[in-house]
């Protein structure tokens, strides 16, 4: 190979692109760039980035709803007061955390153990897949008023098993409870979510190339063997995002709350949403700045943390590889 | 994988799953049939006989049909909303043509938004709304649903709208199409495919919307499905029956569609993974 074919080869294209950019310049297609654009910059920054910016605006003011709305600036005093003497705050960001952080570790490996059995070929998988999906489509209110009753002292589904299998001394009245509220709410979207993130991991098992699995197959390694040491670690990456998209989505958790307990009791499943909210609207307070100051904290602290395990996840796979 | 002895033998982990995952909507659905007065007398009962008519009785005595237009009114526009704006939007981020100074930081910008939680803007909407004579409207609540949406759908349609060859793009134009009937004509349908997966994923976001709508809305006759059934459930808690049926009422949509287009639900669910 010379040296000439190659250099006139690698300059054709730079020539064309310097071409091209030079005619898209001065002909740039403005007017059809502001009518595809346009309306959705519109809506998009009047419903969007500005209601960000007003809700840190508000955060370092009060606003009283029965003052007129009128502002107030306070700086920091609502984050010092959120931080320093707000015991809601902290039983609301301890439950939120537990959920965001309990969820994923219950959810995927139920999920993965899912997808492996119907990736296993058993019969039926497609009908399976279908029923285990469903729940993911209902709507938070549709859930929470199911859940309800499956929670129900008297003749509720929970307690129904319980006293079937013998069990009947645990039979218990779980939303009623402090302490197994929250365990309650969580296996709801549990419920809801692990079909959900069965499909998603079905999915990427079904994108691995076959070659690595019959690789392990021709080295002896057994159906065990292989699904421990090849198939899940090539769902890492898959796996380390539903489990941040699963804690993401916990940590901003209102409907199921707000439908089936109202963060009760004894603030037992109260979640830094359901406080935002009812610090707003119920509170006697009647003051926008300091649940705006909670949101801000909390969005903050939802994405720290997100930055932080999604580091931490993939730097562990960056070494094993 | 060890022959079919061990394929039937996973069907008891599997069949166990299938009765917690579907007992609770599948003993829903037979309540929905039956009459409070039954359920109380056996909580687990067959629904023989069926009665279908308490459909009717929620739709016309509980205001169900008030509610279902509500929902069907606001997801409808919504969703037609979202998905010309969003993909007139994708096109632009996604092709060559338009590549304006700033268009990809914007484009960073709204793909930075899909994971905002809306905690951060909910009240600063609700005061937006209120200012602007918008609260308590379902128009206020669709330009808050399509807002929320766009970020995403520009996301998964601009992946689509850049996989299309320019040499199409060119063969369009010598034929003498301007950038807005390349886009009717040529652009958008061929983009039809990630088109129905956005319109499937929004569908079943905005019909099952609950914290705007609860915020925004508190007007009974402007109340969607979910929240409607939210106050049905304290002020009615002890008609199990009735309930039963409003939850069916609220969900058989999604779910109808569902059983035609599983795939396509499917496909359509979990690309807005990325949101979670």
């Amino acid at each position: 190979m010379s040296a000439d074919p190659a250099g006139r080869a690698a300059a054709l294209p730079r020539l064309g692109a310097r071409a091209a950019t030079r005619r898209a310049g001065p002909r740039r297609p403005w007017v059809a760039i502001g009518v595809f654009l346009g309306p959705t910059l519109l809506l998009y920054f009047a419903f969007a980035i500005y209601p960000v910016l007003v809700t840190f605006y508000n955060s370092v003011h009060t606003l009283r709803m029965d003052l007129g709305m009128v502002y107030e600036f306070v700086g920091l005093e609502h984050f010092r007061e959120i931080l320093t003497s707000d015991e809601v705050f902290w039983k609301a960001a301890a439950n939120s955390l537990t959920w965001g952080l309990v969820a994923p570790i219950v959810d995927i490996p139920l999920a993965l153990g899912l997808a492996l059995v119907l990736h296993a070929r058993v019969p039926f998988a497609r009908f399976f897949r279908t029923v285990w999906f469903t729940p993911v489509l209902m709507s938070y209110p549709v859930v929470g008023v199911i859940w309800l009753w499956v929670y129900n002292y008297d003749w509720g589904m929970a307690n129904l098993v319980l006293r079937a299998v013998g069990l009947g001394s645990h039979a218990q009245a779980w939303l009623a409870s402090p302490t197994t509220a929250l365990p309650a709410l969580i296996l709801v979207t549990t419920w809801m979510f692990a079909g959900f993130n069965m499909v998603v991991l079905l999915a990427a098992i079904h994108a691995i190339p076959g070659d690595y699995l019959d690789a392990a197959r021709v080295d002896g390694a057994g159906a065990a063997r292989r699904t421990i040491h090849v198939l899940v670690p090539l769902l890492r990456p898959t796996l380390v995002n539903l489990a941040i998209l699963d804690f993401i989505g916990k940590m901003k958790q209102f409907a199921l709350v707000w439908v089936m307990t109202r963060g009760g009791p004894m603030w037992g499943t109260e979640t830094v949403a359901t406080y935002v909210v009812k610090r707003a609207f119920e509170w006697k307070t009647l003051d926008l700045g300091y649940p705006s100051a909670v949101a801000v904290l909390w969005f903050v602290i939802i994405f720290g943390l997100s930055y932080v395990f999604m580091r931490l996840l993939q730097r562990r796979e960056a070494l094993e590889f | 994988m060890r022959g079919r002895a061990g394929r039937w033998l996973l069907l008891i982990p599997v069949v166990a799953y299938s009765v917690f995952s579907a007992g609770p909507y599948v003993w829903t659905a037979m309540m929905s049939l039956r009459t409070t007065d039954e359920i109380y007398r056996s909580h687990y009962g067959l629904p023989i006989p069926a009665h279908w008519e308490k459909y009717h009785r929620a739709w016309t005595e509980f205001g169900y049909a008030t509610y279902f237009r509500n929902s069907a009114i606001v997801t409808v526009a919504a969703v037609a909303l979202v998905t010309v704006l969003g993909a007139m939007a994708a096109f632009v981020f996604a092709r060559r043509r338009y590549a304006f100074p700033g268009r990809e930081p914007l484009f960073l910008l709204v793909f930075l938004s899909i994971m905002f939680p809306p905690q951060i803007m909910l009240l600063a909407l609700f005061q937006i709304l209120v200012q602007y004579k918008l609260f308590n409207t379902l128009t206020g609540l669709v330009l808050v649903y399509v807002a929320t949406e766009l970020p995403l759908t520009i996301y998964l349609l601009r992946a689509f709208f850049a996989q299309i060859p320019t040499e199409l793009e060119e063969a369009a134009r010598i034929d003498g199409c301007g950038d807005w009937r390349l886009f009717w004509r040529v652009m958008l349908p061929m983009a039809l495919p990630a088109v129905a997966t956005t319109v499937i994923l929004n569908f079943i976001y905005f019909w099952n919307e609950f914290l705007y709508a609860v915020v925004f809305i508190t007007r009974q006759q402007s109340r969607t499905l979910p929240l409607a059934i939210q106050f049905l459930v304290s002020d009615q808690y002890f008609d199990i029956g009735m309930l039963a049926t409003g939850l069916m009422i609220a969900t058989l949509p999604v779910l109808v569609l569902y059983l035609f287009l599983s795939e396509w639900f499917v496909k359509g669910m979990t690309a807005g993974a990325i949101k979670g």
